[in-house]
């Protein structure tokens, strides 16, 4: 019963609270709320809970447990950064087994990607996206209800098998501390994890098609707000590289079927299989969003127009391009690491980014920034994603450099040898860690920008300034500790005994490690206390309740419309030409000030 | 008769596309997996291949009869499923529905056909399970289920059909079905390509 009561708090927003309606199943035909001769169906309870389709409670569960996922990720991270302070002997935590250390290591990934950045980027898009389009509701929004759903039951059988030794593989199952694993759980973890990719996809293709066909008379594609914009660039990258990961999967599933498995379905395989997503250059596909999100905030903080807009949008639309990285699959071409597309790709990528913050720079000196929360949360998971970019080209630019052997073979041959060596480091996963965290800020920022929006009540601004220092703070000890034990030849499979064998120092390596076992702290601090944030300022009401309809002077629709917005989103459909309605409605034709 | 434009009604707004434009992400998904798949069916072949190995299984029996059987099938399925689209946007909805009832029936005759040929293959009961195996058998059970996906989505907007959903005014739905259809049978014309021609 209190668990009901909870959902329900979550669900049933500021306003309307007073009437108990939790849902609506408004079809995409409908053009608004007046349209329905009937009024929306209202359902109290733990039917409402579950049988909502309204896009704006589903947005609202996806950050809940979005939240949630990510606390998780980041507690496993910390275990398995205190594994690493011991190296060449039985670690800190001890973890019983190579199993379940591996189960741990794999996890604390699969969770940060799947159970805490996508489904909190997904749930940010379908509150926002309809709003910012103009559209009365979500595309299928019974199709996205089922998505959460199945996402949320898939994690949560994820996380049961992975710990009754399942999980995605055994990388080392010859080893003396392994100790087998469970074919049955193996085969769940890996269709648990199936159906939550499955999930965030129906999501995704929700959101999208609400971009492309719900937008309102004037909106083209240039007039998409940013934060759209950057959802339907990220989107229709996961909608064709997550598939390509899908197939990866469905090949070790059938071959592990069998009673011996001959290749891809062999424990030592699967998880080398599905790394791909989690390295360069895919795993920039899904800090997409942050460049839309600080595209937002930082011109409304400023209180000026976005300038040179379709540059960012292109910056953007790069950004995208150069994050497919389906065919990079060390697994099936273990050469790719020092094939010319794939070592462009990782230094290229770094130019959208750096050109997307030079044209917020420029655009915030023309303007009068107020420092807020999710001012400051915007421009460190700019700053967070540009350093991993750097990171980025540094950990690939061996090969590049290697180039130059061709005119002099002795020319900076020592340098690049080093430079050829630090691949297959943990600096890996120091990109790995950069990109992801600086997605976890700017979706921070981004609830701090939007939750009068979302909760109808504003966050409070120190603890969001706190929780900015604290996951910038963490992300250079954590993420900074790994580039230096990269450097020092840590090997990036940090489960396996060889990764160990090359380092130059042990001392150093075990140091850094507790230094990023520090950081990895901060980290989840920083989550806890955007979560704790949220639940003092929401539902406990502690929060500001002040001009919520638009306490920022927004330039975009969702600012039009009530806080939070009622059934239908707006009591007219809205008329656009141009991507600012709000400071240039249309009648003005969009020209700049 | 004054004609002058602004004496005229306003334009409806546009309708909506939500169906053909989330089909069309479905669809770009769908190509992407098999994509990925074929992918690693390709350089898999080729490297045992270049090694002087055998690929297909010595002992098993990849017969062209049903895999050509099923091609020519889906081919006339898609002037059929065509047709169905023809007919629906004439209003013609008893057509429309004879249409999508045969391309249904069209495809219950490729899903017994697959299964068939799957019980004849003999792709690992005598050599044991081997890497060709394991890729046919994910490629073309893949394929069968994307299949059944499809027919369900195909009954589906036959049904809609059928209640008045649909008509001349408004054809997504039925367009939406037919374009997976197609999908399925591009995805089925490399299947017949490079698994089953190819070998």
């Amino acid at each position: 019963m209190l668990c009901a009561d909870f959902l329900e708090f979550l669900l049933v927003s500021n306003s309307n609270k007073k009437r108990k309606t939790v849902t609506e199943n408004q079809t995409e035909t409908e053009s608004n709320a007046a349209d329905s001769a009937s009024g929306p169906l209202e359902i109290d309870g733990l039917a409402g809970v579950f049988g909502t389709s309204d896009h704006k409670n589903i947005g609202r569960l996806y950050i809940f447990f979005g939240l949630s996922g990510g606390m998780l990720a980041l507690i496993l991270n910390i275990l398995v950064r205190f594994e690493r302070v011991n190296i060449g002997s039985v670690g800190v935590l001890d973890f019983g087994s190579s199993n379940q250390f591996f189960q741990t290591w794999s996890l604390s990934r699969t969770a940060l990607l799947f159970f805490c950045v996508m489904p909190l980027l997904v749930g940010l898009a379908t509150y926002l996206v309809p709003l910012q389009v103009g559209a009365p509701s979500l595309s299928f929004p019974r199709a996205a209800a089922l998505a959460f759903w199945a996402w949320l039951i898939g994690i949560l059988i994820h996380v049961v098998t992975v710990f009754a030794d399942g999980g995605l593989g055994e990388p080392d199952p010859t080893s003396q501390f392994a100790q087998g694993m469970d074919p049955e759980a193996t085969e769940l973890s890996m269709l648990s994890i199936a159906m939550v990719v499955f999930a965030l996809l129906l999501g995704t293709v929700c959101v999208i098609a609400t971009i492309i066909s719900q937008r309102p008379q004037g909106m083209s594609l240039f007039e998409l707000p940013l934060f759209s914009w950057s959802i339907l660039v990220a989107g229709g990258i996961w909608v064709l590289a997550l598939p390509v990961w899908l197939s990866n999967l469905a090949i070790s599933w059938v071959d592990f079927q069998g009673a011996d498995a001959l290749r891809y379905g062999d424990v030592e395989n699967i998880w080398d299989q599905l790394s791909w997503l989690w390295s360069q250059p895919m795993i920039f596909a899904f800090a997409i969003p942050v460049l839309g999100i600080a595209g937002e905030v930082i011109p409304v903080s400023s209180g000026v127009p976005q300038r040179q807009y379709r540059i960012q949008q292109v910056a953007i639309g790069a950004l995208g391009a150069l994050s497919f990285g389906a065919f990079a699959q060390p697994f099936f071409n273990p050469d790719v690491a020092n094939q010319a597309v794939f070592v462009a790709m990782g230094i290229l990528v770094l130019l959208p980014i750096f050109a997307f913050f030079g044209g917020l720079a420029n655009t915030s000196f023309r303007g009068n920034p107020s420092v807020s929360a999710h001012l400051i949360l915007s421009v460190v998971g700019m700053l967070s994603l540009l350093v991993a970019a750097t990171v980025s080209a540094f950990h690939v630019s061996g090969p590049a450099i290697g180039a130059i052997q061709e005119i002099d073979e002795t020319w900076l041959d020592g340098l690049i040898m080093w430079l050829r060596d630090v691949q297959g480091t943990v600096i890996a996963t120091a990109v790995m860690e950069h990109v992801l965290i600086s997605a976890v800020i700017g979706i921070v920022s981004g609830i701090y920008y939007w939750a009068p929006k979302i909760f109808g009540y504003q966050l409070n601004r120190n603890v969001g300034v706190l929780s900015a220092l604290t996951l910038f703070g963490g992300l250079v000890l954590s993420g900074g500790s790994n580039v230096i034990n990269g450097i020092l030849d840590e090997g990036d499979q940090v489960f396996h005994s060889s990764a160990y064998e090359g380092v130059w120092d042990s001392t150093a390596v075990e140091f850094f490690n507790i230094v990023g076992g520090i950081g990895s702290i901060l980290l989840l601090v920083g989550v806890g206390v955007v979560a704790l944030d949220i639940t003092i300022s929401v539902f406990l009401e502690k929060g500001n309740q002040e001009d919520v309809n638009d306490p920022w002077g927004g330039h975009t629709l969702e600012w039009s419309t009530e806080s939070p917005p009622p059934i239908g989103n707006f009591s007219e459909a809205p008329v656009v030409d141009n991507e600012r309605p709000l400071l240039f409605p249309a009648a003005t034709g969009g020209d700049e000030q | 008769m004054n004609m002058a434009t602004t004496n005229l009604p306003a334009a409806t707004p546009a309708r909506a596309r939500n169906l053909l434009v989330a089909v069309g992400f479905g669809i770009a998904g769908i190509l992407m997996y098999f994509g990925g798949l074929f992918g690693v069916y390709l350089r898999e072949r080729s490297q045992v291949r270049s090694s002087g190995g055998t690929w297909i299984p010595d002992k098993a029996h990849i017969e062209l009869t049903p895999p050509g059987m099923i091609i020519w099938t889906l081919l006339i399925s898609v002037a059929v499923m065509q047709w169905a689209v023809y007919s629906i946007k004439r209003d013609d909805r008893q057509h429309a529905l004879l249409a999508v009832g045969t391309t249904l029936v069209m495809g219950a005759m490729v899903l017994v056909q697959h299964g068939w040929q799957l019980s004849q293959m003999n792709l690992i009961a005598d050599e044991g399970p081997t890497t060709a195996a394991t890729l046919i058998y994910t490629i073309v059970g893949s394929y069968m289920v994307a299949f059944v996906i499809g027919m369900i989505f195909v009954a589906l907007m036959g049904f809609r059909a059928l209640a008045g959903q649909y008509s001349s005014r408004q054809t997504d739905g039925i367009v939406a079905a037919s374009l997976y259809w197609y999908s399925l049978v591009f995805v089925y014309f490399i299947i017949w390509i490079a698994v089953f021609i190819a070998k």
